[in-house]
């Protein structure tokens, strides 16, 4: 792979490139004569070859990668990239080398911690008996706060005050909701504010998701926490939303400021005529 | 020029390997799934599972599905025990199953009411296990007062004297006196979890009075047969998880006079038995 690279370095170099070159193309258009034209690589089909893909498939195919080559050919010609000899070092040995020793150092590592901390080792797990406080890792509590939405499944009248879905699979779901909602943020905001103060709204939809990430953990560990359940359950979907109204209040009317600032050192740079 | 000349990607050694590594590992995982399938199609089910109608302590709040199964009490010489009704065999859809089920007070209690979470693995859920149905102690720290006993000792009536009294600072103390016990222990280890409750109150329920007089007459029959001198027993295994709670366990609001369930805050009532239905597991 590394030696057909070479060729082709070597073949680019032809007198065009002792113009001054610009990678905007300087002020000269692209001449489309073919005076431009470097010597084939071995990958460029031979014009024999090209002169047979007169038609069909075989044709749409040629003009794709014949028109690829040709502007790859272009930026090629018009960059001041200096293309180097060595593009990179071959896997073997090089490459292999290095990663040996990385590998061996973390190994190593991994074989010193183990002697140095022996792990604790627990009694097998007993279904017969349940800890007095039995909580997932702290990082998924969030999730599991959402198991605990049974108040909000709605008892429908339709059936008779039945609910539709168990509290489990309403718990379930919620988290393909939530989940789902924030991979649909970026699609409805690009996010090219750079700064808050520009977008305030979704400044504010940040920090309400933020703080209901909170909150949903700390409902989630309700059994731990000593405040009154119903209170701390409505806290839970209220704070959010009075953390995103301030926020978005705040940034709002910071915004005019922030505008004042950005045009009085933009008149400062251009003092108007 | 050859039919196949202006193939892209052209053949190569290289791509042919990578289609044979490709290629064996499709039909590889083809023939695997096929045959897991078929296994799963073909295998015989486990037997004895099916729709049962059981009684049990009701679940107050919580996103359990339903109450936990109450076991029917005997009392031999002080011992308690648990009632395993006789072994019988009965056809079910072509093959012949074994069920231990028997009539109490007018509800059909079979083994098929433990069936769920898992136990319909144990070996001691089997209708015909060799096992004994003596309660057997657990002190596993959840009361205090059962340090006093070794694991596995049996339970006797003599441990329940204080019920009268007993309370363990959580909730308001005489309402009953919980213990943990194991039952139907066999040589696979693994005994069914049980909690045994002597309580005042359970007397008043098995003959209906006071505001107990508004159970339903069948759940309030199999009560008067299930409990004896305040003594009444229940699978203390959580409907939604599988997890072991305990009677007066937490303050957790709502939850200190009930069984609480510290995994999800399933909160149950031994005090208000409820028929239920669900689909016990097979065997």
């Amino acid at each position: 792979m590394t030696e057909d690279t070479n060729t082709t370095t070597d073949a680019s170099h032809d007198p065009a490139d002792e113009r001054e070159v610009r990678t905007d193309g300087g002020d000269e258009e692209v001449s489309a004569d073919g005076s431009g034209i470097v010597p084939p690589d071995d990958e460029t089909p031979t014009w024999s070859e090209r002169k047979t893909r007169t038609q069909g498939l075989s044709r749409v195919t040629y003009e794709y990668f014949e028109r690829a080559r040709r502007e790859d050919q272009d930026l090629r010609q018009q960059s001041s990239y200096v293309e180097r000899d060595v593009l990179a070092f071959p896997a073997w040995p090089h490459e292999m080398i290095r990663n040996l020793a990385l590998t061996s150092f973390f190994v190593g590592l991994i074989v010193m911690l183990a002697a140095l901390v022996p792990p604790h080792l627990p009694n097998p797990a007993d279904s017969g008996t349940t800890p007095a406080v039995i909580l997932p890792d702290w990082y998924l509590y969030w999730s599991f706060g959402l198991l605990k939405l049974g108040p909000l499944n709605p008892e429908l009248s339709l059936l008779g005050g039945q609910v539709l879905l168990a509290d489990r699979t309403y718990g379930v779901l919620a988290n393909v909701v939530v989940v789902g909602a924030i991979a649909i943020v970026p699609f409805i905001n690009k996010g090219s504010a750079r700064r808050p103060v520009e977008q305030p709204f979704w400044a504010a939809v940040g920090v309400g998701g933020v703080m209901f990430a909170f909150t949903i953990a700390v409902l989630a560990v309700k059994n731990i926490v000593t405040i009154y359940e119903p209170l701390l359950f409505d806290l839970t979907f209220l704070s959010p939303l009075v953390v995103a109204t301030i926020t978005y209040a705040i940034l709002r009317s910071m915004r005019e400021g922030y505008m004042f600032d950005l045009n009085r050192r933009y008149y400062r740079l251009r003092p108007p005529k | 020029m050859p039919a196949d000349e202006d193939k892209y990607p052209e053949e190569s050694g290289r791509r042919r390997f990578v289609k044979g590594v490709v290629g064996s590992a499709t039909l590889g995982a083809v023939a695997a799934g096929t045959a897991a399938s078929i296994d799963t199609a073909t295998s015989a089910p486990g037997a004895g599972g099916g729709t049962v109608e059981f009684v049990g302590i009701e679940l107050t709040d919580g996103p359990a599905p339903r109450g936990m199964p109450i076991i029917p009490i005997q009392i031999d010489g002080g011992t308690l025990k648990g009632y395993w009704p006789e072994v019988e065999e009965i056809e079910q859809q072509g093959r012949t199953v074994k069920v231990s089920e028997a009539d109490v007070g007018g509800i059909t209690y079979s083994s098929t009411w433990f069936q769920y979470c898992g136990v319909q693995k144990y070996a001691g859920t089997a209708p015909d296990a060799d096992a004994d149905n003596t309660f057997l102690a657990k002190p596993d720290g959840t009361y205090e007062w059962m340090s006093e006993l070794s694991s596995g000792d049996p339970l006797t009536v003599d441990d329940f004297t204080d019920y009268k009294e007993w309370g363990n600072g959580i909730g308001k103390s005489g309402l009953g006196k919980p213990a943990m016990a194991n039952w139907r222990n066999t040589s696979d280890g693994r005994p069914m979890p049980i909690q045994v409750l002597r309580s005042p109150e359970v007397s008043k329920m098995a003959n209906g009075e006071g505001k107990y007089s508004s159970l339903p007459g069948d759940v309030q029959s199999f009560l008067s047969e299930a409990t004896q001198d305040g003594f009444m027993a229940w699978l203390d295994k959580c409907t939604h998880f599988c997890c072991v709670p305990g009677f007066k366990t937490s303050d957790y609001p709502g939850a200190e006079d009930k069984v609480y369930c510290q995994c999800h805050q399933s909160i149950y009532d031994p005090f208000t038995p409820v028929k239920g239905q669900f689909v016990a597991l097979p065997r």
